[in-house]
């Protein structure tokens, strides 16, 4: 692996990167470069979960993948619904849907920050003129009994990434331990393009994103904040619930399936928020109950990947 | 010949709150345990970066000293046989002590003459020693957040990468974190992140000061200083002074490097509170300001490079601070679409607390119980001012901008309401009325202000002492030691003479109906936790003894401001002999007074001089105390309450109060109880500290 500024800039070089149109990085091609670069170290390139998330942590590809002690190296774009921060699409800089782009390293590598500083030059972001910081930040996710310690990355006072090294996740203490890198996709562009405005970035082929994403923020936001139907949606966090109890309860679990359940209650909780549906001590109440399925979901995962065999390997059987 | 010993533990990113900590643990851990080697003359230096922690201990020699002990054994008599030849109890003890047996000595001793043995411990090699107390020093410090990584074997702040351990230039053979020491190091990761090799101790710090790491945190600051205060001056403005951010910066990095870049001037029209939360609490800047200490359209952020080469870190920065800066006019101006008059009935939206209703239902009770508190008073505030302005302050909590920085509560609400033009008592009662922070801070300008503050956070601790969270130990998550402290700085502030024990019945009966636990019982418990924060505030603010704020509070606490005056003119005699002496008397006085009924003294049952005396006195006395309290001349309450002393100890000398003839001894009691219920007016004297109390 490169060690030192020479080989930084040496290995960005070697990278075949995809020029973005007219030379500007446009949000494609983030996205592009940012997946090839990870597929050269050894990641799998994975879809997006295809149900509404609120941050890619959730996506089975880090949430249980994680768990046990089978190495895995995974990046995967997904899109991120957060519908309390959706802003009609008025405000220049906040969304309520944004990608993420996210990749775990399982084990955590030795030299995960020169990793990721690679990663960066391969956006064309070269590390010898730039102010780039690691800053505590550390991360918990009440709903997925997971918490992990790490920095925000700051890239000349822009924050850029969240790097986690996950301590804990489904209320499992973890070994080995993962990083997780998440590079919040529209941030970056952004900054990069130096716009005043999310939606002024270009996505990609002359597109600007406000083109393809701004009539959706707007209706998005309508929904979130003014239409969805409270009642619905409490009906079907309680079904949903249910199911996920359900396929825990089944012999054997149905691991994905329960865990998919949960996310949903998830995001109906989320929904529920945006709506201020939700008080204060209730909320505290559905994040337990969303959690206590999170944590079944992995502790099943964890039994079945035994049963199995662990197929990838045992990270912590090749150090004897 | 002393030599030094040189460690580098490289890391990742250590939290900058973390290492102040961390160099403290070293230098302790280090220091102890080189005491316990014997090497308690070395010095120990401990420095830090964001990125290695560095310990240097000066004065070590090459090896421990060796060390002669002399060991006794049994008396020489049973020794030796007759022939001079050792016994069994000398060969044993020659083999326990480790010597040869004709290596061993007589001694005398007063009990006879005994065997000896002189052992010599050999020092050991100080680097062996090193090499097995640094690990141990490493491993066992803590961190307020802990972590493992890779495969999990390992646990400290943030991963290792690398081990520097010399000693006189030679490698001290160890390993820790699963890193085996070397001499092996990097510099600074833009400036010389090229590995090197330590050669010594001497040449460790010029070495990263060539590759950009400067590794003493006090060089870091002074850089910081002088530099940024250089940068203001070239556009002719000052550095908000801001120690705290400073610190925070001289840990976050490995060079200090600074740079400044300017702001939109438009953005300097949002509220200040706005521009500086923006700049010092969402990207660490330093505020420049002019003369007269308005903002000026400049930053100084702290960079952790020497320079910046293509002007993209400074150009990235103004364009980060922009789009905040941005972004909080867009929350301003939304936040001026709508009136805070017709954003105030969505209070009802929000919830306060589960139990305790929204925060529309809370505002009702704090106006209502604001307009008792005006009327206890005698202040002369308009009932339906105090009703809406129980409403409109704390109608910013539905703003975009508290939402988004909760820390300017109260302050956006001022903002908007003056600019929607609400009249100065309103809009400052917005601002200040969660002033002050506890005991910190400058209490409300207006009484619309103050008595908002009090009522608002006498509700809070009414309805949640009536749901039972009370705080306990050191858990007080919702702050109500604070709320109540606030509460006893405004009314004492304010100089108010404010019934404390009606007021909190008043704020409890507010909450009749909306919480289910017996008003009584809460009226009791936070009576009591109010006291607490009474006798708090005349220790930690006014300054007096502990002993003498007992004793005042004891004669009653309800009206802060005679309260305050009461302890002072106690707490400047209080270890006077004269008051020691009372003090004492007092607490006879106290025992023998127990349970004494109305007391009604007759004169013709004196029998002695004393009694005679003693009641005179204190006919004097009580008029005098009713002068000073009303004149609230305390001092002068006290220096008479002093002249007693004589008197009352020649009473105790002479008079045998518990006497056979009931009659006579009722009366004494009675003369007693008298001179109590005054003493008490004033102070429980017994309560002082005879030692003198400390502060």
């Amino acid at each position: 692996m490169p060690r030192n500024r020479a080989d930084v800039v040496s290995f960005a070089t070697s990278v075949r990167l995809y020029p973005g149109a007219g030379g500007t990085v446009d949000l494609q091609t983030l996205i592009l470069n940012l997946q090839h670069f990870w597929a050269e170290h050894g990641c799998v390139i994975q879809q997006p979960l295809d149900l509404e998330v609120g941050a890619g942590t959730m996506h089975p590809e880090t949430f249980l993948r994680v768990l046990g002690p089978e190495p895995y190296r995974v990046a995967y774009v997904q899109p991120s619904r957060r519908p309390a921060d959706a802003r009609y699409g008025e405000n220049p800089f906040r969304l309520g849907r944004h990608l993420q782009l996210q990749v775990i390293l399982k084990p955590s590598p030795d030299d995960v920050q020169n990793l990721y500083l690679q990663s960066l030059a391969a956006l064309g972001i070269d590390p010898e003129v730039h102010d780039i910081r690691f800053e505590e930040d550390n991360w918990e996710s009440p709903t997925l009994g997971a918490w992990g310690v790490g920095w925000q990355v700051l890239l000349d006072g822009m924050e850029v990434t969240q790097f986690t090294y996950f301590q804990q996740a489904g209320g499992i203490e973890l070994a080995p331990i993962s990083a997780e890198l998440t590079y919040g996709l529209e941030r970056i562009a952004m900054f990069l393009g130096r716009k005043d405005s999310i939606y002024d970035i270009e996505w990609g082929g002359g597109v600007p994103y406000g083109q393809i994403r701004l009539e959706d923020e707007r209706e998005s936001s309508t929904y979130g904040f003014e239409v969805a139907d409270v009642e619905m949606l409490r009906r079907h966090l309680e079904d949903w619930e249910s199911e996920a109890k359900r396929c825990l309860d089944h012999d054997p679990p149905l691991v994905i399936p329960a865990l998919e359940a949960t996310l949903k209650t998830s995001h109906l909780f989320n929904l529920m928020d945006a709506r201020g549906a939700v008080s204060v001590t209730e909320r505290v109440g559905l994040i337990g109950r969303v959690r206590k399925n999170a944590i079944r979901a992995a502790k099943a995962y964890v039994a079945r990947r035994e049963e199995l065999g662990h197929p990838l390997g045992n990270a912590l059987g090749e150090m004897e | 010949m002393m030599a030094a010993f040189l460690l580098e533990l490289r890391t990742e990113e250590i939290p900058a709150n973390a290492l102040p900590g961390a160099r403290r643990q070293l230098a302790d851990g280090v220091s102890r345990a080189l005491a316990e080697a014997g090497f308690g003359d070395a010095t120990v230096q401990v420095m830090s970066t964001s990125l290695r922690l560095m310990v240097r201990i000066d004065g070590l020699p090459e090896r421990q000293a060796d060390r002669t002990e002399r060991l006794m054994g049994p008396p020489a008599r049973i020794a030796f046989a007759d022939d001079g030849s050792p016994t069994k109890a000398a060969d044993g003890f020659a083999k326990k002590a480790g010597v040869a047996v004709d290596a061993l000595e007589t001694e005398s001793t007063d009990k006879g003459d005994y065997l000896v043995a002189t052992v010599v411990h050999e020092g050991r090699a100080t680097s062996e020693i090193l090499s097995e107390v640094v690990p141990v020093v490493l491993k066992a410090m803590r961190f307020p957040k802990m972590m493992r990584w890779g495969l999990g074997e390992h646990y400290f702040v943030r991963p290792v990468h690398g081990l520097v351990a010399l000693f006189d230039g030679a490698v001290v053979p160890m390993e820790v974190f699963g890193i085996t020491a070397g001499r092996e190091t990097v510099g600074h990761r833009v400036h010389g992140p090229e590995p090197f090799e330590v050669t010594s101790d001497a040449d460790y710090v010029g070495a990263l000061t060539e590759r950009g790491v400067l590794i003493d945190p006090a060089e870091r600051r002074r850089i910081l200083v002088a530099r940024s205060a250089e940068l203001a001056a070239e556009v002719g403005c000052r550095v908000h002074p801001d120690d705290a951010l400073v610190a925070e910066h001289v840990e976050l990095v490995e060079y200090p490097g600074l740079l400044r870049g300017s702001i939109d001037g438009e953005y300097l029209e949002l509220p200040r509170e706005v521009v500086i939360t923006t700049l010092r609490y969402h990207q660490k800047c330093l505020i420049l300001e002019h003369e007269d200490g308005s903002l000026a359209p400049h930053f100084l952020t702290v960079i952790d490079r020497r320079d910046d080469p293509e002007g993209l870190v400074r150009q990235g920065n103004e364009w980060v601070i922009g789009a905040r800066l941005a972004d909080a006019r867009f929350f301003f101006d939304e936040d001026r679409k709508h009136g805070m008059e017709a954003l105030a009935p969505d209070l009802s939206r929000l919830e306060f607390h589960r139990v305790l209703g929204s925060v529309a239902a809370k505002a009702d009770r704090v106006g209502k119980l604001a307009m008792t508190l005006n009327d206890r008073l005698g202040l002369d505030l308009d009932a339906e001012v105090v009703r809406r302005a129980a409403h409109l302050v704390k109608t910013d909590l539905l703003t975009n901008m508290v939402v988004e920085f909760p820390e300017l509560q109260g302050v956006m609400g001022g903002h908007y309401l003056r600019l929607e033009g609400a009249d100065e008592g309103l809009w400052t009662a917005a601002r200040d009325h969660y002033r002050p922070s506890g005991f910190d801070g400058e209490i409300p300008t207006s009484d619309l202000g103050r008595l908002l503050g009090v009522a608002d956070r006498l509700d809070t601790l009414a309805g949640l002492f009536g749901v039972g969270e009370i705080p306990s130990g050191s858990k007080d998550p919702l702050g109500l030691r604070r709320a109540a402290q606030a509460v006893v700085k405004i009314v004492a502030g304010a100089d108010w003479k404010l019934d404390m024990d009606g007021a909190v019945q008043a704020a409890v009966a507010g909450l009749d109906g909306v919480v289910e636990a017996p008003s009584a019982e809460t009226v009791a418990t936070l009576r009591d936790f109010m006291a607490d924060r009474v006798r708090r505030y005349l220790t930690d603010q006014v300054g007096v003894g502990g002993d003498a704020a007992d004793a005042v509070m004891a004669a009653g606490w309800g009206d802060l401001s005679e309260l305050r005056a009461r302890a002072e003119a106690l707490d400047a005699v209080r270890t006077t002999p004269q008051m020691r002496a009372l003090g004492l008397a007092f607490k006879r006085v106290k025992n023998i007074t127990e349970g004494a009924p109305e007391p009604i003294v007759d004169p013709g049952l004196f029998e002695t001089d004393e009694e005679r005396e003693l009641h005179a006195a204190s006919e004097v006395f009580a008029a005098r105390l009713g002068e000073c309290v009303g004149a609230r001349r305390f001092d002068d309450a006290f220096a008479s309450m002093g002249e007693l002393a004589e008197v009352l100890d020649r009473f105790f000398v002479e008079v045998l109060v518990m006497c056979e003839d009931a009659k006579v001894r009722d009366n004494r009691v009675a003369l007693l109880t008298e001179l109590r219920r005054e003493f008490l007016t004033l102070a429980d004297l017994s309560r002082l500290q005879v030692d003198g109390g400390n502060k």
